[in-house]
Order: C-alpha cells, then sequence, then structure tokens
C-alpha cells in the first residue's frame, strides 16, 4: 500500500494510503474525510492525467511518496439567475430611447436647422404631444383647411418618430407639408433652400397648431394651445396730451424681450416689451397723438415663451441685422411683477404655498438634525406625504386630480433655441432641451450632445457664441 | 577606416609630435601608388612601422605615446584594407596575421578593446581575442562584442556572440554566459543553446549562483528540464527545478506589491474615473449594456491580474449563498460569460492552487460558455508556470473532442497558453508534450470541425511549438491551408492559420524558406498574406534591415480590392526593427510616411506597428501621433490607434495616457465599439496597477521572449480585423497578452531565496559601449530600497557594497550573497 502526498488548494496532506486494490472511489472518499469535498466533484491529477474513477491502480503505477493534486470545491456550483438581465443591445429601438435617455435628432435637409430646432423644442412639451394624439387623423372639421389639417398629421407623426428612435429621423414628410403650407420656407437660393427665421417657424407652427387642435369636434372645446402657451395682456394705453385712458386686452403666444442700451437681463427686457408707444388717431384730439401702452400680464400659461428681439431690419444691408449684446436669463424666473393687479391676488394664496412648502423642506433638514418630539415627526410625516402628493400633481399632465394644481408665477427653463450667426437668415440654430431626468441634451440637428445644467445660462449672448433666441420656461405650480 | 581624420586629434604644437605626425598621412598615399606593384616589400614597410610605433608608444615621452596610438589605429585601418585585397586575390595573409597579432595585443594592453575587435572582425580572426583578454579587460570586450553583434549580418554575428560565450566562461561570468546562450536560442537550433546551458550548469560548481541560473532561465519564458550532470544532490536539483517552473512568481509578484501598498482590489469604476469628466458621461443607463459589461469584466481581469482578489468575479465567495460572482458572470451575454469564466484565471494568473480552486466550480455549470470560459482561464492561470502534476494538460485534454465548438476552442486555447514555448526536444525528456502535438494535429484535419477551432488549434499549436521549426506541425497547418474552402479563405478568421505556422519560425530566418516555397503553392487569396506573415515572424527581433525594406516595398504597392497582405506587412516591419532602438526609431519615422501616403488597410495597422514598437514605453512623440489618429475620420484606424495607446502605455499607469483615455471616453461614449476599445485600452494601461510590463524584450533589452513576442504578435493579428474578431464573439483573443505579461520589478532574495531589503539606486540607463574606464551607467538615479519597480530604458544598480548580486542585470528576481570584504563604517 503506497502512501502519498495530496495537494489541494494551499495545503498538503502528506501520507496519504492508497489502498490498490480498492477502485480509485475509495480513495476519493478517503480524501472527503480530509477536505470535506464530495467525491464526485473531486479531480485528481496525476502525471500524465486524471484518476477516473474506474482506473485500475496497478496500471497507474503509483509510486511511494508521489505527490498529487487534488482539484475541486465543495463550493456551490454557479446557477444562471431565474431571470437574466436585459442588454440594451436586444432592446427593440423604442425601449433603447429610455436607456439613452434622450430622443433622437432631427437631420438637416439643407438649412433646415431653424425647423430642427424649433420641432425639438416643442417637441419637449409633453402636454402638446398628448393632444396631438388625439388629433383625429381624417376627421377634418369644415373651418380647417386642408394644409393645416395635413401639417398637424405631420407634426404628430414627427413627434412620434422622435419617441420611437434612438438614430436620427429624416423629417422630410413634415418639411414637404410645412413648405405647402407656408410657401416662404421654401424660398430658394442659388438652387437650394434659404436659411430662415426660427421665430417665425415657430409662430407659425403654433398658429397652424392651435387652429387645428381647436376644432370644435373634439369634446371639450377649447383651445389646447392657447391653454398652453397663450398669455393674456391686459393694457392701459393712455394718452398723456388729452388725457384719454383706455383699457385692452390681448392674448399673445410669447413675451418679447427687447434688448437695448440698457437691458442686462431678461427681466428688464421684459418690462421694456411690455411699455410701448404708439401714435394713433385720438378721438378728443381729433388728430393722431402718442399714446403710451403699459401692459400686464393678466393670464399666465402653463409655457412661458420668451423671444428675445436680437433682429431689427437694417435697411443698408436689406436683412435682418443681430444686436450680440449679452441678456442674461436664469433658470428659474418669476414674473410676479409682470402680472395685474388681479392676477397678483390670484397668485398670493398659491405663492406663499410654494414659499412654505420651500420652507418646510429646508426646515426639514434642520429638524431632522434636532431631535424633535413624536408629534413634530407625525407632522413632518404629513408634510412630507403633502409635498410628495403635489410633486406627482405636477408631474401628472392634465390628470385631473382631486386637488387642482395652481400657477405660482414661478417658472423653470426647459428649453433654449439659440442662434449662431449674425443675421436670422444665416447662421445655425440649435435646440437646447431639458429631459424628463434632468438631463440637457443640445440637439444640433442630427447629433444630441448632453451638456451641463451651468453651461445653459452661458448662451446669453455678448459673443459669437451660440446665442439664446427663444426661450421656453414651464410653469412651477402647487397643489390646492 | 580612413587614415587623415585620424590625425586631426593631436594637433598640439610640440616640434616632434608634428614631425612624427607627417610620417603616418604621408606614408599611405605613397604606398597605395607602389601597391600593385610590390606586396613583400609593403609588408616589410608596415612591420618596419609597427616596430617603429610600438617603441614609441613605449617611450616615456607622454606625447610621443598619443602620437603612437593614433598611428597604430591607421596602420590597423591598412591592413584591414590590405587584407580584403589579398583575400580577393586568393594570396597569403599569414604574415598580415602576425602583424594583426602584435597589434591587437597592443590595443587590449592599453585599454582600446572596441580597435582590437573591429580589426579582428575585418581579418576574420575573432578567435584570436580569447588568448589576449585578461580579468581587467573582459567586460569591457565583451560589452563591445555583444552589443556591435546586433549590427552584423549573418553568420558573423553567431561567432562573435560564441567569442564572447567562450570569453564570459573562461572568466566564470556565468549569467552574461547563460545570456548569450540563451540570446542564441531565438536564432539557432535548440541543441546547439541546449549544449551551451548545459556547460554552464556543469561548470558552475555553486548552487546559488545556479539558482540565478534558474531565475535567468525562468525569465525567458524556457521549460528546462535538469539532469544529474547539471546537478547532481536530487533535492538541489528539485529545488532549482522549482524556480525554472516559475512556481515562487506569484509571491515575488504579490511581495512587491504589498510592498507598494496596492493590495486592495479595483473595480473598473476606478479606472474609468467618469466623475472627472463633465456632464458628458453618459446618462446614468438603468439597462446594462453586455458591450459595456464585456469591457468592465477585462479592465477588471487585467486591473486585478495577479492580485486574487477584485471586487466583480471573486467577492462573493466568502459571502453566504455565492450570489453575486454567479451573477457578475452572468451580466455578461453568451459568449461574453467565456470571457468573464476566464478572467478569474487572470486574476490568479500564476498562482495555480488558488485559481484552480475559485474555477473548479464552473466546471459544473450548465452553460457551455461558462465552461469554455473556465478551461480557457486554466490556461491563463498555468501560463508560464509548470507544474508537477500538469493540471492543465489533465484538465483540459477531456473536452478537446467535445461537441460544441465554443468549448473546444475554450480547451485548445487553454492548452496553447499553459504550455506556450514549451516544445523543444530535450533529450530524455519525461514530459507527456507529445501528446498536446497528438491531440490537437488531429484537430487540424478533421473536415467536420468549423473554421474557428481549427484556427485556434493553428494558433495553440503555434504557441506551443513556437520557434522550433517543428515539421510535423508544419504540415499538418500546411494541410489545413490547403483544404479551406474558397470561402473560408475570405473569413477574417482564416488569418490566423499563416499565423500559427509563423510562430513555428520565429526567429529562426532563414529555416523559413522551405515552408515559404510551399505557401507559394497556397490559393492565391490567401497567398501573399501567408508570405508575408511567415517572413514576418521568422525575421522578428532579428533587426534585418533588408527585410524591413522589403515590407517597406510591400506597403508601397497598389492593391486590388479585397488583398489584405499589406496589414501583416506593416506589423512586420514593427516585428523585425524592434530588435534594437536606432532600428525602432528608423521605424517610427519610417511608418509616419506610410501613414501620410498609404491606403487605408495600411493605415489601420500603422497604430498596431507603432504599439508593438513602443510597447509599455510610453514614448511622447508616439503618443501624440496615436493620440492624434485615434480622432481619425477612419473607425478602424482610430480604434486601432485607442488600443494601441492602451499598449504603450500597458503597466504603467502613465496619467497622460490615462487622461487621453478618458477624454476619448466621453468623446466616443455614443460609439459603443470605439468606446469598448477605449475600455480595453485603460485596462491596458493600468494592467496589473502598474506593476506589469508587456515588452517581450528584458534583461536590459538584451534577451527576448519567444512566448511573449507570440502572445502580442497574435492579439495584433487579430486586431488587424477588429470588427470581426475582437468585437465580435472572439474578444478573448485579448488574454493572450498573458503571454507577455511580467512584473517589471526588481525584488532582491537573500541566500534562502526570502526577499531582502536593500538600498538600490534606480535611473536612466547609459550606453557605456566602447568608453574607456569605469563610466556611469545611471544617469538621474533615485534612491530606493527593494523591491522596486523599473519603468522601461531603467537600470537598478546596489547601492551598498554589504551584498555582492549574483546577476550582473538587477532585473526581476536576483539573488545576494554577502560580500565577504564588507567592514561596516564605524
Amino acid at each position: 500500500m503506497p502512501t502519498v502526498s495530496v495537494k489541494w488548494q494551499k495545503e498538503l496532506y502528506p501520507a496519504v494510503e492508497i489502498d490498490t486494490t480498492q477502485p480509485p472511489y475509495v480513495f476519493k472518499c478517503q480524501l472527503y474525510d480530509l477536505t470535506g469535498v464530495p467525491p464526485e466533484r473531486q479531480k485528481i491529477v496525476m502525471k500524465g492525467g486524471l484518476l477516473k474513477d474506474d482506473s485500475d491502480w496497478s496500471k497507474l503505477g503509483v509510486k511511494e511518496g508521489q505527490k498529487l493534486m487534488m482539484m475541486g470545491t465543495a463550493d456551490e456550483i454557479v446557477k444562471a439567475p431565474e431571470k437574466g438581465p436585459v442588454f440594451m443591445e436586444d432592446l427593440p429601438e423604442e425601449e433603447q430611447v429610455v436607456a439613452v435617455g434622450h430622443s433622437a435628432g432631427l437631420f438637416n435637409l439643407g438649412n433646415t436647422c431653424y425647423m430642427n430646432s424649433t420641432m425639438q423644442c416643442l417637441h419637449s412639451v409633453p402636454e402638446l404631444k398628448s393632444s396631438l394624439i388625439e388629433y383625429p387623423q381624417a376627421g377634418r372639421s369644415n373651418d380647417l383647411d386642408q394644409s393645416s389639417h395635413l401639417l398637424t398629421v405631420a407634426t404628430r407623426d414627427l413627434f412620434n418618430e422622435l419617441d420611437k428612435n434612438v438614430k436620427p429621423v429624416a423629417p422630410m414628410q413634415f418639411w414637404m407639408v410645412l413648405r405647402k403650407k407656408y410657401p416662404q420656407f421654401g424660398q430658394l437660393h442659388n438652387g437650394s433652400f434659404m436659411q430662415q427665421d426660427a421665430e417665425e417657424c415657430w409662430t407659425q407652427i403654433l398658429y397652424t397648431l392651435s387652429q387645428a387642435l381647436r376644432s370644435p369636434s373634439s369634446s371639450q372645446n377649447t383651445d389646447t394651445v392657447k391653454a398652453l402657451f397663450g398669455i393674456d395682456l391686459v393694457s392701459r394705453v393712455h394718452c398723456a396730451e388729452s388725457g384719454e385712458e383706455s383699457l385692452e386686452t390681448e392674448s399673445v403666444y410669447s413675451l418679447k424681450c427687447h434688448i437695448s442700451h440698457e437691458v442686462n437681463h431678461l427681466h428688464e427686457g421684459l418690462k421694456h416689451g411690455l411699455k410701448s408707444e404708439l401714435e394713433k388717431a385720438s378721438p378728443s384730439l381729433g388728430r393722431s397723438a402718442v399714446y403710451l401702452k403699459d401692459s400686464h400680464i393678466n393670464g399666465l400659461p402653463k409655457y412661458l415663451t420668451i423671444q428675445f428681439v436680437r433682429f431689427f431690419w437694417k435697411r443698408e444691408s436689406n436683412q435682418k441685422a443681430k444686436i450680440l449684446r449679452k441678456v442674461d436669463y436664469p433658470l428659474e424666473l418669476d414674473v410676479f411683477d409682470l402680472c395685474s393687479d388681479d392676477l397678483r391676488k390670484q397668485l398670493e394664496a398659491p405663492r406663499q404655498m410654494l414659499r412654505d412648502e420651500d420652507g418646510r423642506k429646508a426646515g426639514l433638514k434642520l429638524k431632522e438634525k434636532s431631535s424633535a418630539s413624536v408629534d413634530n415627526d407625525v407632522k413632518m410625516s404629513d408634510a412630507e406625504n403633502g409635498s410628495g402628493e403635489s410633486s406627482k400633481a405636477t408631474s401628472g399632465e392634465g390628470v385631473v386630480s382631486d386637488k387642482k394644481t395652481q400657477l405660482t408665477g414661478v417658472y423653470d427653463l426647459v428649453a433654449v433655441l439659440t442662434h449662431k450667426g449674425r443675421s436670422a437668415d444665416s447662421g445655425h440654430y440649435v435646440a437646447w432641451v431639458k429631459q424628463e431626468n434632468g438631463k440637457w441634451i443640445q440637439f444640433d440637428d442630427d447629433n444630441p450632445i448632453p451638456q451641463r445644467e451651468e453651461d445653459i445660462t452661458k448662451l446669453s449672448g455678448g459673443g459669437d457664441w451660440h446665442m439664446a433666441y427663444i426661450c421656453m420656461y414651464k410653469a412651477r405650480t402647487v397643489a390646492m | 577606416m580612413e587614415p587623415e581624420p585620424n590625425n586631426t586629434g593631436s594637433g598640439s604644437g610640440n616640434p616632434k609630435e608634428e614631425a612624427t605626425l607627417k610620417v603616418p598621412s604621408k606614408d599611405p598615399k605613397k604606398k597605395d601608388d607602389k601597391k600593385d606593384e610590390d606586396l613583400s616589400e609593403e609588408d616589410v614597410a608596415l612591420k618596419q612601422q609597427l616596430e617603429l610605433y610600438v617603441e614609441r608608444v613605449q617611450d616615456v615621452d607622454q606625447g610621443l605615446q598619443k602620437v603612437a596610438l593614433e598611428s597604430m589605429r591607421n596602420l590597423a585601418g591598412e591592413i584591414a584594407q590590405e587584407y580584403a585585397k589579398r583575400v580577393n586575390e586568393e594570396a597569403a595573409v599569414k604574415d598580415l596575421i602576425e602583424l594583426v597579432e602584435q597589434i591587437v595585443a597592443f590595443h587590449m594592453k592599453h585599454n582600446a578593446e572596441p580597435e582590437a575587435v573591429d580589426l579582428l572582425m575585418e581579418v576574420e580572426f575573432l578567435d584570436l581575442l580569447v588568448k589576449h583578454v585578461d580579468s581587467t579587460n573582459y567586460k569591457r570586450t565583451c560589452l563591445y562584442l555583444t552589443s556591435s553583434a546586433r549590427y552584423l549580418p549573418g553568420p558573423d554575428d553567431m561567432s562573435v556572440l560564441d567569442i564572447a560565450y567562450t570569453i564570459y566562461t573562461k572568466f566564470e561570468e556565468f549569467p552574461s554566459a547563460l545570456q548569450i546562450a540563451l540570446y542564441l536560442h531565438n536564432m539557432q537550433h535548440w541543441m546547439f543553446v541546449w549544449q551551451h546551458v548545459k556547460q554552464v550548469f556543469t561548470s558552475c560548481p555553486d548552487l546559488l549562483r545556479k539558482k540565478q541560473f534558474c531565475y535567468i532561465l525562468a525569465r525567458q519564458g524556457l521549460s528546462f528540464e535538469l539532469d544529474e550532470e547539471m546537478c547532481a544532490d536530487d533535492e538541489d536539483r528539485e529545488a532549482l527545478q522549482e524556480i525554472i517552473n516559475n512556481t515562487k512568481l506569484s509571491e515575488g509578484y504579490l511581495t512587491l506589491a504589498r510592498d507598494i501598498e496596492v493590495m486592495e482590489p479595483k473595480s473598473p469604476e476606478d479606472i474609468y474615473k467618469a466623475h472627472l469628466l463633465d456632464g458628458r458621461a453618459s446618462a446614468g443607463a438603468s439597462v446594462d449594456s453586455a458591450r459595456q459589461n464585456l469591457a468592465a469584466t477585462f479592465v477588471n481581469a487585467f486591473v486585478n491580474a495577479g492580485f486574487g482578489q477584485d471586487k466583480l468575479m471573486t467577492v462573493p465567495s466568502e459571502a453566504s449563498s455565492g450570489g453575486s460572482s454567479g451573477n457578475w458572470l452572468f451580466k455578461n451575454k453568451e459568449h461574453g460569460k467565456a470571457s468573464a469564466a476566464a478572467s478569474l484565471g487572470m486574476i490568479h494568473i500564476w498562482d495555480v492552487d488558488a485559481g484552480l480552486a475559485q474555477i473548479d466550480k464552473y466546471f459544473h455549470s450548465n452553460d457551455n460558455h461558462v465552461i469554455a470560459g473556465a478551461l480557457l482561464g486554466v490556461g491563463v492561470v498555468n501560463c508560464g508556470i509548470k507544474n508537477d502534476c500538469d493540471p492543465a494538460l489533465a484538465l483540459l485534454a477531456d473536452y478537446l473532442d467535445k461537441e460544441d465548438s465554443s468549448i473546444r476552442i475554450g480547451a485548445i486555447t487553454g492548452l496553447g497558453l499553459a504550455y506556450a514555448g514549451t516544445q523543444n526536444e530535450q533529450v530524455g525528456i519525461s514530459f507527456p508534450l507529445h501528446c498536446i502535438r497528438d491531440k490537437l494535429t488531429p484537430i487540424l484535419g478533421d473536415p467536420k470541425a468549423p473554421l474557428d477551432v481549427i484556427a485556434f488549434t493553428a494558433i495553440a499549436l503555434g504557441l506551443v511549438y513556437v520557434g522550433s521549426c517543428n515539421e510535423d506541425v508544419a504540415q499538418a497547418i500546411i494541410f489545413a491551408l490547403m483544404d479551406r474552402s474558397e470561402s473560408d479563405l475570405g473569413e477574417p478568421l482564416t488569418r490566423l492559420l499563416p499565423l500559427g505556422l509563423g510562430l513555428l519560425y520565429l526567429g529562426k530566418q532563414d529555416s523559413v524558406e522551405a515552408t515559404a516555397e510551399v505557401s507559394k503553392t497556397f490559393n492565391e487569396k490567401i497567398r501573399k498574406y501567408c508570405d508575408m506573415t511567415l517572413l514576418s515572424c521568422a525575421y522578428a527581433g532579428t533587426g534585418n534591415v533588408l527585410k524591413v525594406q522589403h515590407f517597406l516595398g510591400q506597403c508601397a504597392q497598389h492593391l486590388e480590392k479585397g488583398e489584405t497582405f499589406q496589414g501583416p506587412a506593416v506589423l512586420g516591419i514593427a516585428m523585425v526593427a524592434m530588435a534594437e532602438e536606432l532600428g525602432l526609431d528608423m521605424a517610427i519615422r519610417s511608418l509616419e510616411h506610410l501613414l501620410q501616403y498609404g491606403e487605408q488597410n495600411i493605415r489601420k495597422a500603422v497604430p498596431l506597428a507603432l504599439g508593438l514598437l513602443c510597447i509599455s514605453n510610453p514614448k511622447v512623440h508616439v503618443m501624440d501621433t496615436l493620440s492624434r489618429l485615434s480622432h481619425d475620420a477612419d473607425t478602424e484606424v482610430a480604434m486601432a490607434a485607442v488600443i494601441s495607446l492602451g499598449l504603450i502605455g500597458a503597466g504603467t499607469n502613465n496619467a497622460r495616457i490615462a487622461g487621453m483615455l478618458r477624454n476619448l471616453s466621453s468623446y466616443y461614449y455614443k460609439e459603443a465599439s470605439l468606446l469598448f476599445c477605449v475600455r480595453i485600452a485603460q485596462g491596458f494601461v493600468h494592467m496589473g496597477k502598474g506593476l506589469l510590463t508587456l515588452a517581450p524584450y528584458h534583461s536590459e533589452r538584451f534577451l527576448l521572449s519567444p512566448t511573449a513576442l507570440a502572445g502580442l504578435v497574435v492579439l495584433l493579428h487579430a486586431c488587424l480585423d477588429m470588427k470581426a474578431i475582437i468585437l465580435g464573439k472572439y474578444h478573448y483573443v485579448l488574454y493572450f497578452v498573458v503571454l507577455a505579461m511580467q512584473p517589471r520589478m526588481l525584488l532582491t532574495v537573500d541566500e534562502n531565496l526570502k526577499p531582502l531589503s536593500v538600498a538600490v539606486r534606480v535611473g536612466q540607463a547609459v550606453d557605456v559601449v566602447g568608453q574607456a574606464g569605469r563610466p556611469k551607467t545611471i544617469t538621474g538615479f533615485q534612491t530606493h530600497s527593494t523591491p522596486v519597480l523599473l519603468a522601461a530604458g531603467d537600470r537598478a544598480e546596489l547601492a551598498t557594497e554589504k551584498y555582492i548580486p549574483l546577476s550582473p542585470i538587477l532585473e526581476g528576481f536576483v539573488i545576494l550573497k554577502e560580500n565577504p570584504d564588507y567592514r561596516e563604517e564605524a
């Protein structure tokens, strides 16, 4: 009976006797006692090969003192998890969008960056998307012309495409319909389409959509676009000469930020934009006189659009020239002091709530540190629940909750359309859009590039870099 | 050797000097005229001159001595000319040789060894040198001999090295003699080298020194079986054999790691350092990407190579339910699981016992890819290590004939890695290696075997028989190539077959010719490709300028579409030119031209060639070139450049490359395949947490490890078609780098082979060839205590007299002996 030494992992078992009359299985059982590795998991390596259960000791020629090596562990055998992970590569394309975290880019079809960037900005309004989905494919109301209908359908399809794809989309259909509806966008210059003013495109598209989505065929007879973007203004028109005064109301889709030498900040520009002088016939004086028009916001939209009036018609060069002046704009805009007194009163309560909420959030942290009483804890958890619900309510788009959401006059920046270049009909338009996950994406035609939030406010002009042309703010609401 | 310029050196205004000066400068011209008429008379003149010079040199006057030395040099040049002439005319040269002998004797006495060697080389009578060296000048002589050997053609370099070997053994400088023997291995037949090595062992009586020899052999990656003549005592022989088998490599490596305090495992995120990038980092993906997980698997394997612990694969083995290790494994998709399982081998590399224990459980998996990975892992863990029981062979052999081709490839590749370079027809070898051949060659002939199995079999055989010129194996691969159908020949994997064939002749120069002839009969689709591959392998590491030109010539051709042979030709330039520094710099410049004028298939190979030339040696200008190419408009060029950035920085933790790669990772965040390459490169740069090197050259860039080079070449050839191989389902070819992985350390051990910490100076190596006296060998040094890391081009020397190193080259394991003459300074 030869004795051998067996090496197992880092351990060495000297002097293990082999009973050569027994099959190797017995030897394996011996080792089982020593190592705790079940025989069927053991692999015994001898010079020249593995020891098999049915091999014959005499043929193997085991020598006294020979070194054997045993492999095997009592470890659990790795099993595949029942549900394997899902890999991005396997997902259908629309699901990959979620993983990528932003929607697709749009191919430039030849100077169509103004259209691409406009569509990317509008695409970021979920309410617009949802109301477009409800838009009937066939049923066109009589007061809507065919081309507007087609444009609305094309917009809906384009938004769908953007949501479904990871790779850039070519907005061919939309582009054709847009040109049909608004032939000015089809202008040719040297055989190719001309660059256009994005603001014009934006306005026209919104106008068409407001026409289409107002259609009486839909159940609620309201204007979706107006509800989302419309700003009610009340203006006091006052003539200094005659002392005449009248009130006018109007509804616009965007506020203008006038840029003059004194304007350094968006807020100042907006104030300027709401005051204007106009000349009109004065009934009392019997001639035309200068009237001062002083407007205030009387109704706030969910999405506040602000246009920087950067372009003016330069007669000598016969083109829209650009004001490069730097005008800062904030990520969070408060328009309270631009509102009319009526609206201010309405806003008081929701604003108080918003302040309270902010205060609670800040205060909560303080209280957590100083171990509060049980009562306080209960209140706190209530408060937490409350804020949780309200945030749910704000994120739920158009969902009718038992609590009504109220505007507060505070807005958050969600999209910026920038222009780079010296005139409106040249240069390059790019959209910078905040995604639902809070990340900013720069949509440079077919190329979406992630950006940092702090870089977004750097698009305020003052150089030849991209500068904001249209800003879109989303209302911060509270549940009442 | 022009006589005139040599005179300009001694122009100071001693009239006596000027007088003598005129003699040599005028005489040769006179003689030139006479030469044709009377030869013997000229000899007499020569002899007289020599005697005159010798007399003058022995003159007490310093000025006169100097002039005489100058003249002696002229004379030597004339003799060389005369010799060449007489050989042409087949005249007698005996009288000249007598003169030569006198001159050599004189030179050797007067610190002018290079001149003596030059003269003897001119007259082809180097044997004379052995007589004239003594203990004061043999080192300088041999240094000059060995470094000039690189620039000598054909058989001359052999004879020069042989002389150096003889001189070293004469003065009992055995480690250096052994190194020359190993150098010869790259060109010579195995038996020849075997005799030299044996002679070194038998002529050295000291056991400790024999141990040092074993360390040198182990670093070269040669497997040796010591016999009784080499070491009579059984126990000692076992100890020596253990060193050769590299079993202690893991221990030494971990000693280094502990000393440098890098034992803490690192996760791929620690390497990516995404937090240093601005907002670009891809939006927190909630879904796993199979490709990125695979990249993380590789990065994890490379970074934690050899440390035995990591944060993905080994963590939960202690945790209760064995849960999350399986989890990471199964976060890889299909063939990705193979690489994940094999990464365990990489993490435990060189530590066979622990590694096999970890891998074992994966053998029982019911997933074929996992089993394949486990098999490959066994190969990786055994790479460069020889174990008495041969566990790799025992475990893998059973899987060679399995149905599933991924299992087969795993087993075949595993065998190739584990037994790379072990084939040498050593007398009386008890190693059951023939059985590897018997097992693998039939697969090549198997008509049912799929192409990928055959391709990897060829590579495995090429690795096992690297540089052996084994005809049976060559035949088998040739037949396999001939049997391929037309469509098979178009497959990207087919390129591995000629490569397997080429590896058999790695560095063996002319021996390839017969096979190269045969390759001319192949299908024309593969003929040229095969030819280039064979040539580049055969002349790899020789520095043969003619071959470099040949390859450049091939690259100048304008190709029809579909031809691919220029890729291996470009790699061939790098493989041949990497032998020595001068040729290397020249090759880098030539590659720059190829970049400017070459077509796409050349341009995509250039970064890889640069990567090979500067492997683990991040030269700044190469780094800049690659950085530029990594933004190339052509994706394949960019991918190759990114991988090469990893290669030149491999194991260095180079901050600049790391920064470049980080920026690339944000630049390419959307392009999955390029991002994968960037990740792999990041893994390379931080390989072994910066303790490893991939350089196949070691021992002060003198010796080339054939297995290391073979591993790199396989990887680079695979990179020639990145899309089909590395980005496809054969990404485990990345594990071939394991062949080239070595700790870049100096670990000093005492007489019991226990680590011993001593002070050493580490600095930039200085070329001291041909310099008189005892010049400084390093510059800009810092003093450290061992174990210490050595960067490319670094050299170490002991900072204490207390110990004597047993190897003249301080790299890897070095045994220190106490200096008996050392006195502690009071």
